[in-house]
């Protein structure tokens, strides 16, 4: 019964946190919401006991992925001001949008039948471990190697995008001719 | 105690600075003057907006801080469960893991990505 | 069946025969939260008192010895003086996120003081993610120092809260991984399995070389994480200010200046904890008079014993070091601190490989 009422609480949570964070007009307003859906999602992996699951949510979602958005914010150039409200006829397309797409979920949670998973959910850490080391039937070894191919691809990408490894762009900045960078970023 | 504990130190927490908070805006005078409220820059006035924009550096710090942070994640049961497998591979496994992340974090030292210049 | 242990099994026995089973258990939380609460104002008021004195002894002063005996209660009478301060911002500050800031902080704390042992048994969320957990909800804090940083509308705030995120995330990474070097040897997350698995020998012990060289590491980047000198650019007097907390004042500075010493705190137990046993007793082999000697002594003496002993460390770095430039500090990180983790958390992994460990 408890459990019933605390998801009821989440699910509130973040329902409204993501509603006000798509309809701040500051931006980094509607970031600290979208920590806060973030953050109840890691609350509702608490709540199922999945505490491992909660752990990755908090570390990699709300302290990763939201500093670096918030970094991300602090590069743009009128960062303080609000962003523009969109005119009249966006407005009511978005909500249009935004109305359909819930009508076709709602329709979709209420139609299908969720069958719920009987047995044990071995959830401890050791287990998921012995798994990604494990070559035979039901092991993971191939994707835990492959997700290191995929880090690296990811900080050459980070690389290339933050040091202005792009060539036409290169060219440009070594001929002297203005660039889409800013030149107005000082050394902090 | 189990997870219920995560809701009791929310509570606590929030308790603790918002009564605090509440407590010190009962007892403390209230002085009102306009220079009082400008922000602090040893009494020089602030040239244009304090919100400014920063450098790039800090993003490409943040970036490579989120994938090793994935990596950590990756790293964790893999040293929970290590102790348990008696055999050869686990070592093997993550010696290719940790080869490909070196290579990795080499490029990103090779390219000055550290470099704060 | 240890002391801590036979105290909250009696706190139990009492509430329950006061109120029916679910009573019994809201007011076990209630009292959980309330002692962890003065825990945390006697703990930060605590230290920053032995923060004052230390740095007095290592200048040859006397630091603060007129209010109660010894100076005791100086701390007491700060705390009331920020108290009953008027709070003071900026005019055109983003005030909702300039007073969400400080809950963050405090909360992150709170949480990752929660799972830590300070005795057999004695720990209120005993999780079987524990280290895990810790450094996730400390990952969330560094989410509180941006804010405020944005949120006061102050130039020295802003560059002292990012300078503050990228070094917070950057030593975060070594705090991870010198902790997951200890946790191959353990072979579980929960921080009570941590510490019953040094009952023979701790764990800087057990893991010799590659231990050793993982808690350099952890007290380095530890140093770093909760931004004190040497690594405090974050509030560089001299170049901004206070950093990040400089247009808050009255008691929502107080959280700040909480929440640092209790951070303070929080790595000295972890290091504490992982590293040199908890609240295990120091053993020595097979001297049987000794150890015997030594479990006389309560666990929670132990730990506040180790972790005061690692506290003291921190104090005495800050007037040993010079600050560090903000760019010499990513090289550290980056450059050195984390190839050499990795590469000892390999070595670590071939030594339980091969049962190189005591």
């Amino acid at each position: 019964m408890t459990e019933r009422i605390i998801f009821y609480i989440l699910a509130f949570i973040m329902i409204v946190f993501s509603l006000m964070s798509v309809t701040s007009t500051k931006i980094i307003r509607s970031a600290i919401y979208l920590l806060g859906v973030l953050m109840a999602t890691a609350g509702l992996y608490f709540l199922f006991n999945l505490n491992f699951l909660g752990a990755i949510q908090l570390t990699v979602y709300a302290g990763g992925i939201m500093v670096l958005i918030v970094i991300a914010i602090l590069l743009t150039h009128h960062v303080g001001f609000g962003l523009p409200v969109p005119d009249k006829k966006h407005m009511i397309l978005g909500w249009l949008a935004a109305m359909i797409g819930i009508t076709i979920s709602f329709f979709q949670f209420t139609t299908h039948t969720f069958k719920p998973k009987i047995g044990n959910l071995d959830d401890r850490v050791s287990k998921m471990g012995a798994d990604m080391l494990h070559y035979g039937d039901g092991g993971f070894v191939l994707p835990f190697e492959v997700i290191s191919i995929l880090l690296l691809a990811g900080i050459i990408a980070a690389i290339t995008i933050a040091k202005g490894g792009i060539p036409h762009l290169k060219k440009r900045l070594k001929s002297g001719q203005p660039t889409t960078v800013s030149s107005s970023t000082k050394k902090q | 105690m189990g997870n219920e504990a995560i809701i009791l130190f929310l509570i606590a927490g929030f308790v603790f600075v918002f009564g605090a908070v509440l407590f010190s805006k009962l007892i403390s005078p209230k002085w009102d003057t306009p220079r009082k409220w400008d922000p602090y820059e040893c009494g020089v006035e602030t040239i244009g907006p304090s919100w400014i924009q920063f450098k790039a550096h800090y993003y490409l710090i943040a970036l490579l801080f989120l994938i090793f942070d994935v990596e950590i994640v990756f790293l964790i049961p893999w040293a929970v469960a290590f102790k348990h497998i008696d055999s050869a591979l686990p070592f093997i496994e993550i010696l290719i893991f940790f080869v490909v992340l070196g290579l990795g974090l080499l490029y990103a030292l090779k390219k000055d990505a550290i470099d704060w210049d | 069946m240890h002391g801590t242990e036979r105290f909250t099994a009696a706190v139990h026995q009492w509430l329950l025969g006061m109120f029916s089973p679910g009573a019994a258990h809201i007011a076990e939380m209630v009292l959980t939260g309330l002692a962890y609460l003065a825990f945390f104002a006697v703990a930060g008021l605590a230290l920053v008192y032995l923060e004052r004195r230390i740095a007095a002894f290592f200048q040859v002063r006397l630091g603060p010895n007129r209010v109660g005996p010894f100076g005791l209660l100086q701390t007491v009478a700060d705390a009331l003086k920020l108290v009953a301060k008027e709070p003071i911002g900026t005019k055109k500050a983003d005030h909702f996120l300039y007073s969400l800031a400080p809950y963050f902080l405090i909360i992150s704390s709170l949480m990752a003081i929660s799972v830590i042992p300070m005795g057999a048994g004695f720990s209120a969320f005993d999780i079987d993610v524990g280290v895990f957990f810790l450094i996730a909800v400390s990952s969330v804090g560094v989410l509180g120092i941006l804010i405020a940083g944005w949120g006061s509308y102050n130039k020295y705030s802003l560059i002292g809260a990012l300078r503050s995120g990228a070094q917070m995330i950057s030593y975060e990474l070594s705090v991870g991984l010198s902790l997951l070097t200890m946790i191959l040897l353990v072979g579980s997350l929960r921080f009570s399995d941590v510490v019953q698995a040094q009952s023979d020998y701790w764990l800087i012990f057990k893991g010799h070389i590659p231990a050793f060289i993982a808690f350099v590491i952890f007290i380095i980047s530890g140093t770093a994480e909760s931004n004190r000198t040497p690594f405090d650019l974050v509030e560089a007097e001299s170049e901004l200010g206070a950093g990040f907390h400089s247009e808050y004042s009255g008691i929502q500075f107080a959280f700040f200046f909480l929440s640092e010493f209790i951070n303070m705190f929080i790595i000295s137990a972890v290091a504490a904890t992982v590293f040199l046993g908890g609240w295990m007793p120091f053993h020595i082999g097979d001297l049987e008079g000794f150890n015997h000697i030594m479990d006389y002594i309560p666990g929670p003496v132990w730990f506040f014993i180790k972790t005061g002993f690692i506290i003291f460390l921190m104090m005495w770095f800050r007037w040993t070091f010079p600050r560090l430039r903000i760019d010499q500090l990513m090289k550290l990180e980056w450059k050195y601190l984390l190839p050499l983790n990795l590469l000892n958390i390999l070595l670590m992994a071939f030594f339980v490989w091969k049962g190189w460990y005591l």
